[in-house]
């Protein structure tokens, strides 16, 4: 039987630990995962480290991968905060990519770049805070699930992606795929490091984690979020106006998701088509927690993260390892973590079962 | 003689609302079950899908749909036992862990699934007419003319209502997930009894992946459950925990579904991805008037659904 202690103060290198432990955790399953599908685990470790920090080039490449699970892990951790299960950056970031591809298509092309790309990141700001406002909203004021409704809400996004690409918005020249015509040059992201992919969107997150961590830290709103975290009806005796925060921190929370979208096509894809990886919405609740909902924790945790998928990638081509792999990596951490927060709370003393 | 014909159409539609709603129902009686004892599991999807490919396989390779139903039921009830142990015995969120079960399953499906993508069953599940039932015209062929897992479905609902509101078990559920503190002290097993419905969750969860890949899509797709566990999550709000009412949620979800499918075979002109998000559209719709219902009436929502229960804190 095991026999829990409360715990009075907790030591930084328990927290530290507990990371690692679930990293390690994540790997050792993955890697029992792997042998029964008679790959050899080491080598497909060893390649996903190459293929992440191999070279100058694979490590611009695990940026370019962590830019947008950055940019949206440090907004689902303000909602966090607060208990708001934001599970709807997938959808978000989806709005986003869409409202700004608009400008990039529509627009008429000799437009001076640095306008045409503050309107197609103003656009992607507010595709994404638009889309999280509807479940913000419904929670505030008719206590809607956030969870079921974020959900939900993701695959009508996906939905209406489909039908921008397979209906106006297909280029007549993609020979039947669902693929816009290509964003014209004053509608990409300039490339921050020469002979890479890593363009403007990862100096965005970077200002967003700070922007963020301001927020949490030094603002009327941050110190709400957290008393709403700890329990909505004190906050509400004490106060504070707890729908209004909700929606503040939910159209943040979005706005950046929504930048993420935006980001990811101007800067890496340069045409809106279907697959423009919406899956990092899901991905980027693993960086939040495993970054102890700090911003700028969540950086170094979304470039491990990146690493990871950049790595993925890499041996999907090379040893033709299925990419769910990662997920079960990324799964298992999550697990390991969550399970761990008790060590946090309590020790625990492994001791006979007591007759009560 | 456009009646006739109209009667028919709508009669195979409602038919294939019931068979795509049995996908639903299962996961939703599960998890209502789960909720009831006061874990929420959001694994559903991850649980399903799960479900699905061990259904699928099993049935693949031994050409027996009752086996490999019997197997996605167990694999689904095997996933939900990692929640159970993360969120009963540790106490860990149950919204995150929930997360985690999905991108769990639908991680490990893609990883061992890729062999059997686009692989197809050859096995065909006799239908069975029920006798008298059967004959009652229009519902008789919509209801009582399918297959043996739909009717397990019906089962399944009515016995657990009765369990749920009429058997101790039930009580001492319900106990659980109103006041885990009062139950316990009436010597209920606060830690059993959330595992054990957990558990069921899981079986229920798998029998729905189950289903939708042995009988109703019998082929194998990355990612197939498409959603529909979410939407069991979602439907269990709209039943107000009660498992005759997620037979009602399960089937308006069907009946959208069959007749977009209807809609798309049939060359409309409506975009299919306009049509194929009307399932999720509408039960999002339906969720928010479901919540408002629950909000004004104050009813079903189990009071500590979320909270993790310790001996040692009282």
């Amino acid at each position: 039987m095991l026999r829990f202690e409360k715990r009075e103060n907790v030591s930084t290198k328990l927290k530290m630990f507990i990371p690692l432990l679930s990293i390690m955790i994540g790997l050792l399953i993955g890697a029992i995962a792997i042998l029964f599908a008679k790959i050899n685990p080491l080598m497909a470790y060893k390649a996903i480290l190459v293929g992440a920090f191999g070279s100058k080039y694979t490590f611009t490449e695990t940026l370019v991968f962590a830019t947008p699970l950055i940019l949206i892990s440090v907004g689902l951790i303000l909602v966090f905060k607060m208990n708001f299960w934001n599970i709807g950056a997938y959808g978000q970031y989806i709005l986003g990519a869409i409202l700004s591809s608009y400008f990039a298509l529509f627009l008429p092309t000799n437009i001076p770049k640095l306008l045409l790309l503050t309107i197609m990141t103003l656009a992607g700001l507010l595709g994404g805070a638009l889309w999280a406002l509807i479940p913000a909203v419904l929670k505030a004021y008719w206590d809607v699930n956030e969870v079921i409704s974020t959900l939900l809400l993701n695959y009508v996004a996906l939905y209406i992606l489909q039908y921008f690409m397979y209906g106006p918005w297909r280029d007549p020249r993609s020979h039947g795929f669902p693929l816009s015509k290509m964003f014209a040059d004053n509608a990409q992201l300039p490339k921050i490091i020469a002979n890479s992919r890593v363009h403007l969107g990862l100096i965005f997150g970077i200002v967003a984690a700070f922007i963020v961590w301001f927020l949490i830290k030094k603002t009327k709103l941050g110190y709400e979020t957290r008393i709403i975290g700890g329990s909505k009806e004190a906050a509400h005796y004490a106060g504070i106006n707890v729908p209004k925060d909700i929606i503040i921190a939910m159209m943040i929370s979005g706005a950046l998701a929504g930048l993420a979208g935006m980001a990811q096509i101007s800067g890496v894809i340069h045409l809106l088509q279907i697959q423009i990886n919406p899956d990092y919405g899901y991905t980027a609740i693993i960086a939040a927690w495993l970054s102890y909902l700090e911003p700028f924790t969540a950086i170094i945790v979304s470039i491990l993260l990146g690493a990871l998928a950049a790595g993925g990638y890499q041996i999907q081509i090379t040893m033709q390892v299925p990419f769910g792999i990662i997920s079960v990596i990324e799964s298992v951490i999550l697990f390991t973590l969550i399970g761990s927060e008790i060590l946090l709370r309590y020790t625990i003393h492994l001791e006979k079962r007591r007759k009560t | 003689m456009l009646g006739p014909t109209l009667q028919t159409i709508l009669i195979n539609l409602l038919y294939t609302a019931v068979r795509s709603g049995t996908i639903i129902l299962f996961p939703t009686i599960g998890e209502i079950f789960a909720e009831r004892s006061g874990v929420m599991n959001l694994g559903i999807e991850g649980m399903m899908i799960i479900g699905a490919f061990f259904g699928f396989v099993v049935t693949y390779t031994t050409k027996n749909p009752y086996l490999g139903f019997v197997a996605g039921m167990l694999a689904g009830g095997v996933a939900s036992l990692i929640h159970a142990f993360i969120v009963i015995t540790l106490q860990g969120r149950q919204v995150v862990s929930g997360l985690a079960l999905t991108i769990f399953g639908l991680g490990i499906t893609n990883f061992y699934g890729q062999r059997f993508i686009n692989a197809q069953l050859n096995v065909s599940l006799s239908r069975f007419a029920i006798p008298l039932l059967s004959k009652i015209p229009i519902i008789g062929i919509i209801f009582f003319k399918q297959d043996i897992f739909v009717y397990f479905s019906y089962i399944v609902a009515i016995f657990m209502w009765y369990v749920l509101y009429k058997t101790k078990v039930g009580i001492q559920l319900r106990a659980t997930g109103e006041n885990a503190a009062a139950a316990d002290a009436m010597g209920v097993n606060v830690y059993a009894t959330r595992y054990f419905w957990t558990f069921f969750g899981g079986l229920l969860a798998g029998a729905g992946g189950a289903y939708l890949t042995i009988v109703y899509a019998p082929f194998w797709l990355d990612g197939i459950t498409a959603g529909r566990g979410w939407i069991a999550v979602a439907l269990v709000i709209f039943a107000m925990w009660d498992p005759i009412n997620a037979i009602f949620g399960a089937y308006l979800f069907g009946s959208i579904d069959a007749l977009q499918f209807l809609l798309q075979a049939r060359g409309t002109t409506i975009p299919s991805s306009l049509l194929s998000m009307q399932p999720y559209l509408l039960t999002f719709i339906v969720i928010v008037i479901a919540s408002l219902i629950v909000r004004l009436k104050h009813i079903g929502v189990p009071r500590e659904l979320g909270l993790p229960f310790s001996r040692e804190e009282k």
